[in-house]
């Protein structure tokens, strides 16, 4: 496999606030529904007292751990999200060689909900610390649950970038597999921490939406005039990536092909992006799939919907593909932002757009910022007879830039 | 044994442990529950937590693995009828 070989997309599997199978979550997305509610913050002094969030159908107890150890909610969500991918891609027991196998995960906060959990319990009740604490609620608790789950042995990797974590995680994947070290990767992120700890956390920083009473399913309007922030939601996106000699070997069809990534940083800002690094990324993406701006049908944009962020990005896109040069969706409005999943998630979005050749829109948003030379998808979802290549990006705080081009697997 | 300190064990085994209930008898030694040292541990934990009391070590060391589960809750009742009486109007 050389350098810029495409990789074969086999499966794909999401728990989401907008779906929990391929399929609902297309429906949804396309329609542009919201699942973004709001939540009271059980927690002294919080100022306002309830947030905008996006939270998950989801029920952990139900989930095994390999490891039989207590599960952090996010684990859980990866768990099932890689279960579904393996199951859609016929990967199975027995279908791979596990030195030959990988797990590359994202995550910004893993474990986070879980130990805010826990620490309340010990200082309010008085109670112990559990023997598993540290297993649960580490870092790399994803990665190494998934690795126990499909006998993994060729590496089980942690990212941890923000809001870049799992896509950083699936380009370093598809590195792997390019490189030849691995022939297939399980591929992704997880992120839930939707806890009152973790939330006055974000909130303190300003970047929240406000929720206006009723208005709690609009509050995130990325790109609009009046945005005033997003919202946060909790979610795993994985998918089974592989060498395309591997998929033909053990006879599994590619459902899409990522064909480019980049990652760089700002190091700049803390948290203020930068749009010549955003512009960087991008082109250094478009460069790795070996495709002009121009080919490019459909990005999907990480859209925060804060006024820094949408402005950067907005200069960034119209740097790279010019002035209205390519249709632009923002995911967030409907899922909340989801971290560490967030990369899996909105590639997840871009390639089932890509399948249908139907642009996601941009819920909520019903006048775009006057400075922002941008074609926004609103209003309703628009088709797209002729999308063959998209780009879906991640921004993270941090200055993490992270890039993915994808493209329809069977070319029109 | 009190058949409901059985059942607290058997339920936080299938609901938290995923052992299938059929494994869950009072002859289950923890060494045939599956579990390695470190679930073990929190399985004690939980059951010593359900109960608010503490079994001590000298009594069980979870690596004893040939313990069964109507041995844990003997200790279990044991421990709680050895626990300190409470002032009960301030909990």
């Amino acid at each position: 496999m050389t350098a810029s070989a495409p990789v074969a997309v086999t499966g794909g599997g999401v728990v989401s606030p907008i779906g929990n199978d391929l399929a609902a979550f297309a429906e949804t997305l396309f329609a542009g529904r919201s699942a973004l509610h709001s939540q009271t913050l059980d927690l002294p002094g919080i100022d306002p007292p309830a947030a905008a969030v996006a939270s998950a159908t989801f029920d952990a107890s139900r989930v095994m751990a390999p490891s039989r150890v207590p599960l952090d909610r996010g684990t859980a969500m990866a768990l099932v999200a890689a279960s579904d991918a393996a199951r859609a891609a016929g990967l199975v027991a027995g279908g791979y060689e596990p030195e030959r196998l990988g797990i590359f995960w994202g995550s910004g906060m893993a474990g986070a909900a879980t130990f805010e959990t826990t620490c309340r319990t010990v200082y309010a009740e008085r109670r112990r610390m559990r023997p598993t604490s540290v297993v649960t609620t580490m870092p790399n608790a994803p990665a190494a649950e998934l690795a126990l789950l499909f006998g993994a042995r060729g590496a089980a990797l942690s990212y941890a970038c923000a809001c870049a974590s799992s896509a950083v995680a699936i380009g370093e994947a598809m590195r792997a597999i390019r490189a030849g070290w691995i022939d297939v990767a399980i591929a992704g992120g997880s992120e839930s921490m939707l806890t009152p700890g973790v939330l006055a956390s974000w909130q303190a920083m300003r970047v929240l939406a406000p929720v206006q009473g009723a208005d709690a399913a609009a509050a995130c309007r990325p790109f609009s005039a009046d945005r005033t922030g997003f919202a946060l939601g909790e979610a795993a996106a994985a998918f089974v990536l592989e060498s395309q000699a591997h998929a033909k070997r053990r006879g599994a069809k590619a459902r899409w092909h990522l064909t480019g990534y980049a990652t760089n940083c700002d190091g700049l800002h803390i948290t203020n992006p930068d749009a010549a690094g955003q512009a960087r990324a991008m082109r250094a993406a478009l460069a790795d799939a070996g495709l002009d701006a121009g080919a490019i049908g459909h990005v999907n944009a990480h859209g925060t919907a804060t006024a820094a962020g949408d402005a950067a990005e907005a200069e960034s896109i119209a740097r790279v593909f010019g002035a209205h040069g390519v249709p632009v969706s923002a995911t967030k409005a409907i899922h909340g932002h989801l971290l560490g999943a967030g990369g899996a998630v909105e590639l997840l979005a871009a390639l089932l757009a890509l399948e249908a050749r139907r642009l996601p829109p941009t819920a909520h948003t019903q006048r775009i910022d006057p400075a922002f030379a941008l074609d926004l998808v609103m209003g309703e979802s628009r088709e797209s007879p002729a999308l063959t290549h998209a780009l879906s990006s991640s921004f993270a705080f941090g200055g993490t830039n992270a890039v993915l081009v994808a493209s329809r697997a069977v070319p029109a | 044994m009190n058949p409901s300190t059985f059942e607290a064990i058997a339920s936080v085994l299938v609901d938290q442990f995923h052992v299938e209930a059929a494994k869950a008898t009072p002859e289950t030694t923890l060494e045939q529950l599956g579990l390695d040292s470190l679930a073990l541990m929190e399985f004690v934990f939980a059951m010593e937590d359900r109960f608010d009391v503490r079994i001590p070590e000298e009594n069980l060391d979870p690596r004893q693995a040939g313990i069964n589960l109507g041995h844990l809750a003997q200790l279990l009742e044991d421990a709680v009828a050895s626990r300190p009486a409470r002032d009960v109007a301030t909990g």
